[in-house]
C-alpha cells in the first residue's frame, strides 16, 4: 500500500541518519581524547608491524577527513582493530558477548512482556478496586527500585543464602561445550541466566503492565465494544477478540522498542551478575580504556537500538491497517 | 496517550497554572486528591529536611574510619547503638553516609530535572511555535538523541569529562530532554491555533513575546509534571553512574554506597544493613517523584475518571 | 398486542453535577409490521431510551422505574442472561455513528460472520453465505465483505452495520440516527433501503432522529419527545398535518420545506432545561408561545385526545387555533427572546 510503504521509507532514511550521526559522534569523541589521538586505536605495547598494520587500516597518518571516510567505510565492515587487552580483532571480542546480550535480553522480556500483557489486562478488569489501587503503585515500586539493588538483594537472597543459584557468570569455570548451542542449551547455561533475566524481567514488566492496563481501559470505552455489548456477545469473546487485540497494537510496539532499549540498559545487569555481554564489555572496557573495545561496544549497542526502532515502526504498520504519514 | 492527545485533552487548567502562585495551588489541590501524590509531596519533605539537616542528623563524619574501643578498625559492624546500620568493612558509619547521601540525591535530582525540563521545553516551545524548518532540525535532533543509548553514553562521556557530579548532570540535560521536548511540542502546536495568540501577533507581539508571555505558562503545567518524573529518573541515573564506577570518588552518594558494598562483597557477608537501605532511599525518592508526577497526570488531564 | 410497549421507563444519569434524569417516565408502543419515528433534538434522551430498551448504558446510568414489555415479556425483570437472549435475536440496535461501531482491526464481513456464529448458531459456510446475501439486501457489493471498516464510506459503513442489526431476524430494530452523518443523497438512498427492508421483511421499526423530513419520509407513526418525556403521538399523516402539541408546531415551522419554499423558517426560541434539576411544571414552557400559568405549575400527562392520538399539553383541544396562531406566535417569541424566568407572565395567544 503507497502509505505504508512511504511511511516505512521515511523512517528508513530516518533511521540511517540517526545511524550516521551516532557514528560520526562516535569518531569525533575518540578522536578529540586528549593526548595522542593515535592512542584510539594503538596501544604501545603493541609489536611494531601491528602497530603500522593499524595506521594504515584506519588512515591515522591522515588528514582528518580521510580518517573520517576511512573510519565509515571499516565501521561498515565491522572493522574496528584490535582489543588492547586480548590482541584479538575487536569484531571476535564482539561476536562472542553480543549473542550472550540478546539470550539475556530477550528471555527477560519475553517474560517481562508475558506477565505485563496478562497483569495489564487483569489490571484493567480490575477497575476501580481496592487491587487495582495498590497494584498499580506495586508496580511502580518495580520501577523505581534500581536495578542493580535489586539485582544485589537477589543475589544475597538466593545465591549467597540459599545457594539456589550461581552468582556470576554465564557458566560455570572450567565448563566447554561444543557448539554455542549447546551451551544456550545446557542447564549449567541456564542457571546461570535464571537471576539475571528475572530480576531484568521484574524491571521491565512495568511498563507492558501499565502499557496494557492503559489502553485496554481506553479501548473498553471505544463504540465499538458498545455495539458488542448490543449484539450480546460473551464478555470474553468482548474481552479478548475485540479489546485486547486493539489494545495489543501499542504493546507489540513497546516490545520491539523494549529490545532496543534494554540493550542500552542492560549494563547494570551484565555489571551486577558479571554476565559476559556487551553492556559489561563496555564498562570494563571503558574503565580499562580499551578503546577499539569500548568504541565497538558502544556502537554495536546503539545498532541494535536504533534498528529495533525500525523493527517496532515496521511491526506496528503491519498490525495496524489504519497506519497512516502522520503517526506520532 | 500519545502527545498530541495530552495536547488536545488539556482543559482549563491551562489558565490555571499561569502564574507561580496557582502552579502552587495545583499541587496543593493534587496532594488532597490522591494519597499516593500526597504521600509523595511526604517523603520529598522529609527527604528536603534530612538533606538540610544532615550535619545535625548524622552521628559521624560519612568519610571517617571508625574504630573500636580496643583500637581496632570498627569494620563491617552490625548495627548496634553506636552505628546504627553498622558499618562499611573500612569501618565507616553506614547511618550517616546515607544522610549525606541525600543531599546528593537531592541536589543531582533537581538540577537535573530542571536542566531538562527547561532545555526541553525551550526545543518544544521553539520547534512547536516556529514550524518549518527550525521543528525539522530540532525534531531530527530529537531523533538522534533518542537513538542514542542512554547509559552506555553517559558512561563514555563521563569517562572522558571526568567523573565529576556536575558531569554526570550534565549528561543527563544533554541526552534526557527528549521526551519532554517532544511532548511540549505537541501541546504548543495545538496552542498556536488558539485565538488568544493569533490576536496576541495582531496586536504585534514579537513571536519571542508571544512564545513566552503568552503560550509558555500554558505549557508549564506539562513541564512540572515531567519535571516531577524527571527528578526520579536523574536519581537512578546518577546511582547507576555511581555503581557503574563513574561517579564522583569525592562524593558519598547513595550509588556510591552500593557499589561500595557490592566491591566488598556485602552481599557474600549478608551485610544487609549497608546495602539494603541506600537501595530504599533511592526507591522511594524515584516513587515519590512517580507518584507527585502521576497526580498531576491526573489532575490535567482526566481521562480514567473513577466514579 | 403491540410488538413493544413501554411504560413509564425512567433513566438517570449519576453525575459530577449530581442525578440528572435524562428520561422521565416515557410510554410508548409499536405495532407490529410498522415504523415508529421518535423525534426530539439532540440532548432530549432519545438515544438513552434506545440502549436501555436493551439494557446497554453507560456505567453511570440507571434504569430506575417502569416496565419495558416485547411480546408481554417486561424486559426490565429478566435476568442477564435471559435478556442477552433478546438481544440482537430479537431486537437488534442500529447505533449512532456507525464508522465507531466497527473494530478496525477486523473486515467487516469477519465482524458479520462473528455475530452470526456465535449468537446465531450457524456454521462458518453457513454464516458466510448469508453475510453475502445480507449485503446483497442492503445494497453493498458482497465483494466488499473483506475490507476493512476504513476502506468503506460513511454511507457504505452504515449499510453494513445494518445488514449486522438483520443479521439474526430480529423482530424489532431500534434505528438511532441512521443518516444524521450522512450527505443528503446518500441520506436518501439509505433510507429507501431501509423501508423496503422494513417493508419486505415485515419488520417493526423504531426510528430515532431529529430530523422530522426522516420521519415524514420512512414511517407510519411519530412519537414527539422533549425532555425526556414524550409530548404527543400518532400516525405521521395526521401530527404532521395538525400538530397537538406546541411544540410540533415549533418543529414544523422550524424545517424547511421544498415546496413551501418561501414560507419563513422560524426557530423555536430557548433552550431545552437542564435534566439534573427538571422544572415542576410542564418543561417547555419557557419557550412556548401558548404557555398560561397553570402550565408553569402543573405538569400535563400524556392523554388520549382522540382518533388514538396521545398529546401531553393542557391546551391541546384548542390545538386547532393554535396550530393557526403558531407561525406569529413563535415568531414574536423569536423577537422579544423566551421566557427564561419560572412562573413569568404568560406568553401572547388567546387564553
Amino acid at each position: 500500500m503507497p502509505t505504508r510503504f512511504s511511511f516505512l521509507a521515511s523512517r528508513l532514511s530516518q533511521t540511517v541518519l540517526v545511524l550516521w550521526v551516532v557514528a560520526t559522534l562516535l569518531f569525533l569523541i575518540f578522536r578529540l581524547m586528549p593526548g595522542n589521538p593515535l592512542v584510539a586505536y594503538i596501544d604501545p605495547n603493541f609489536t611494531a608491524e601491528v602497530q603500522q598494520a593499524l595506521l594504515r587500516q584506519f588512515g591515522l597518518d591522515q588528514p582528518l577527513h580521510v580518517q573520517y571516510a576511512v573510519f565509515l567505510s571499516n565501521l561498515v565492515r565491522g572493522e574496528f582493530g584490535r582489543s588492547f587487552f586480548s590482541r584479538e580483532p575487536v569484531s571476535q571480542v564482539m561476536w562472542q558477548v553480543l549473542p550472550n546480550t540478546l539470550v539475556l535480553t530477550l528471555s527477560a522480556l519475553l517474560l517481562a512482556y508475558a506477565v505485563g500483557v496478562v497483569g495489564g489486562a487483569l489490571l484493567a478488569a480490575r477497575r476501580g478496586t481496592w487491587a487495582e489501587a495498590w497494584g498499580i503503585p506495586a508496580v511502580l515500586a518495580t520501577r523505581a527500585a534500581p536495578e542493580f539493588w535489586v539485582g544485589m538483594l537477589a543475589l544475597a537472597l538466593f545465591s549467597f543464602t540459599l545457594n539456589w543459584f550461581p552468582s556470576s557468570g554465564a557458566t560455570s569455570p572450567g565448563s566447554a561445550y561444543s557448539t554455542w548451542w549447546a551451551q544456550v542449551a545446557s542447564w549449567d547455561f541456564l542457571r546461570h541466566l535464571t537471576l539475571p533475566a528475572l530480576t531484568l524481567a521484574l524491571y521491565l514488566q512495568g511498563l507492558p503492565t501499565l502499557l496494557m492496563r492503559s489502553t485496554m481501559l481506553e479501548v473498553m470505552d471505544e463504540d465499538f465494544i458498545t455495539f458488542c455489548r448490543m449484539r450480546g456477545l460473551p464478555e470474553r469473546t468482548i474481552l479478548l477478540r475485540h479489546a485486547a487485540r486493539n489494545a495489543l497494537l501499542p504493546v507489540v510496539t513497546a516490545f520491539a522498542l523494549g529490545i532496543g532499549y534494554s540493550i542500552g540498559g542492560n549494563v547494570i545487569i551484565e555489571t551486577v551478575f558479571s554476565w559476559p555481554g556487551l553492556g559489561r564489555t563496555l564498562v570494563r572496557a571503558v574503565a580499562a580504556k580499551d578503546y577499539p573495545v569500548a568504541q565497538a561496544a558502544f556502537f554495536l549497542i546503539a545498532v541494535v537500538m536504533i534498528v529495533m526502532n525500525f523493527v517496532a515502526d515496521l511491526l506496528y504498520s503491519l498490525l495496524d491497517p489504519r497506519v497512516s504519514h502522520e503517526r506520532q | 496517550m500519545s502527545g498530541s492527545e495530552r495536547a488536545a485533552a488539556l482543559p482549563q487548567w491551562t489558565r490555571a497554572a499561569a502564574t507561580w502562585r496557582d502552579a502552587l495551588l495545583v499541587t496543593w489541590a493534587v496532594a488532597r486528591r490522591d494519597r499516593f501524590a500526597l504521600a509523595g509531596l511526604i517523603i520529598y519533605a522529609v527527604l528536603l529536611a534530612v538533606a538540610l539537616a544532615a550535619p545535625a542528623l548524622a552521628p559521624y563524619n560519612p568519610l571517617d574510619l571508625n574504630y573500636r574501643p580496643d583500637g581496632d578498625v570498627a569494620a563491617n559492624e552490625a548495627p548496634s547503638l553506636s552505628h546504627w546500620l553498622g558499618t562499611t568493612n573500612l569501618g565507616r558509619d553506614v547511618f550517616s553516609q546515607v544522610m549525606f547521601g541525600t543531599r546528593v540525591a537531592l541536589v543531582v535530582g533537581f538540577v537535573a530535572a530542571f536542566g531538562v525540563v527547561v532545555l526541553g521545553t525551550l526545543v518544544g516551545l521553539v520547534a512547536g511555535y516556529y514550524s518549518g524548518w527550525v521543528d525539522t532540525i530540532l525534531m531530527r535532533l530529537a531523533d538522534v538523541a533518542f537513538g542514542i543509548p542512554f547509559l552506555p553514553m553517559a558512561i563514555v562521556l563521563v569517562a572522558f569529562l571526568g567523573p565529576s557530579i556536575w558531569n554526570t548532570v550534565l549528561v543527563m540535560t544533554l541526552l534526557l530532554w527528549r521526551d519532554t521536548g517532544r511532548v511540549i511540542r505537541a501541546q504548543v502546536l495545538s496552542l498556536r491555533t488558539r485565538s488568544y495568540v493569533e490576536a496576541a501577533r495582531v496586536l504585534g507581539a514579537s513571536h519571542v513575546r508571544t512564545m513566552f508571555v503568552h503560550i509558555a505558562p500554558n505549557v508549564l503545567p506539562l513541564s512540572f509534571l515531567y519535571g516531577s518524573l524527571a527528578v526520579g529518573w536523574a536519581i537512578l541515573t546518577e546511582a547507576s553512574i555511581s555503581f557503574l564506577g563513574f561517579g564522583d570518588p569525592n562524593v558519598i552518594s547513595w550509588g556510591f554506597m552500593l557499589q561500595d558494598a557490592y566491591n566488598s562483597q556485602a552481599m557474600a557477608r549478608h551485610a544487609f544493613y549497608w546495602f539494603v537501605p541506600p537501595g530504599l532511599c533511592i526507591m522511594l525518592a524515584v516513587m515519590a517523584g512517580f507518584f507527585i508526577g502521576r497526580g498531576y497526570e491526573e489532575l490535567l488531564f482526566p481521562r480514567l475518571r473513577r466514579r | 398486542m403491540p410488538l413493544l410497549e413501554i411504560e413509564n421507563l425512567t433513566v438517570q444519569y449519576h453525575t459530577l453535577r449530581g442525578a440528572v434524569q435524562a428520561v422521565r417516565g416515557v410510554t410508548l408502543s409499536i405495532e407490529r409490521g410498522r415504523a415508529l419515528g421518535l423525534v426530539g433534538e439532540s440532548g432530549c434522551g432519545k438515544t438513552t431510551l434506545a440502549r436501555a430498551l436493551i439494557n446497554v448504558l453507560a456505567r453511570n446510568a440507571a434504569i430506575t422505574g417502569g416496565a419495558v414489555r416485547f411480546d408481554g415479556v417486561d424486559l426490565l425483570q429478566l435476568s442477564g442472561g435471559a435478556l442477552n437472549d433478546y438481544r440482537w435475536r430479537r431486537i437488534g440496535l442500529v447505533p449512532q455513528a456507525a464508522m465507531d461501531s466497527l473494530d478496525p482491526v477486523y473486515p467487516v464481513g469477519v465482524q458479520l460472520v462473528e455475530t452470526m456464529r456465535l449468537r446465531g448458531g450457524l456454521t462458518p459456510a453457513q454464516a458466510r453465505e448469508r453475510a453475502a446475501r445480507l449485503f446483497a439486501l442492503v445494497g453493498l457489493e458482497p465483494t466488499r465483505l473483506r475490507l476493512y471498516p476504513h476502506e468503506l464510506s460513511g454511507g457504505m459503513k452504515q449499510r453494513v452495520v445494518i445488514a449486522m442489526a438483520l443479521a439474526l431476524q430480529p423482530k424489532l430494530v431500534i434505528a438511532d440516527e441512521p443518516v444524521t452523518a450522512l450527505d443528503v443523497i446518500v441520506q436518501h438512498q439509505v433510507l429507501r433501503t431501509m423501508r423496503e427492508l422494513q417493508e419486505t421483511l415485515s419488520l417493526s421499526l423504531l426510528l430515532i432522529t431529529h430530523d422530522i423530513s426522516v420521519v415524514a419520509d420512512l414511517c407510519d407513526d411519530v412519537a414527539v419527545m422533549y425532555a425526556g418525556r414524550i409530548v404527543e403521538t400518532g400516525s405521521v399523516r395526521e401530527v404532521f398535518a395538525a400538530p397537538q402539541h406546541p411544540y410540533t408546531m415549533g418543529l414544523r415551522n422550524a424545517f424547511p420545506s421544498l415546496r413551501a419554499s418561501s414560507a419563513r423558517l422560524v426557530p423555536i426560541e430557548g433552550y431545552p432545561p437542564d435534566l439534573a434539576s427538571p422544572p415542576n411544571g410542564c418543561a417547555f414552557a419557557p419557550r412556548c408561545p401558548f404557555a398560561v400559568q397553570r402550565c408553569w405549575g402543573d405538569d400535563p400527562v400524556l392523554m388520549p385526545t382522540g382518533g388514538g392520538r396521545l398529546a401531553a399539553c393542557h391546551r391541546a383541544m384548542e390545538a386547532d387555533v393554535l396550530r393557526i396562531q403558531a407561525p406569529q406566535a413563535f415568531a414574536r417569541l423569536e423577537a422579544i427572546g423566551s421566557q427564561a424566568v419560572e412562573g413569568g407572565a404568560p406568553g401572547g395567544g388567546i387564553p
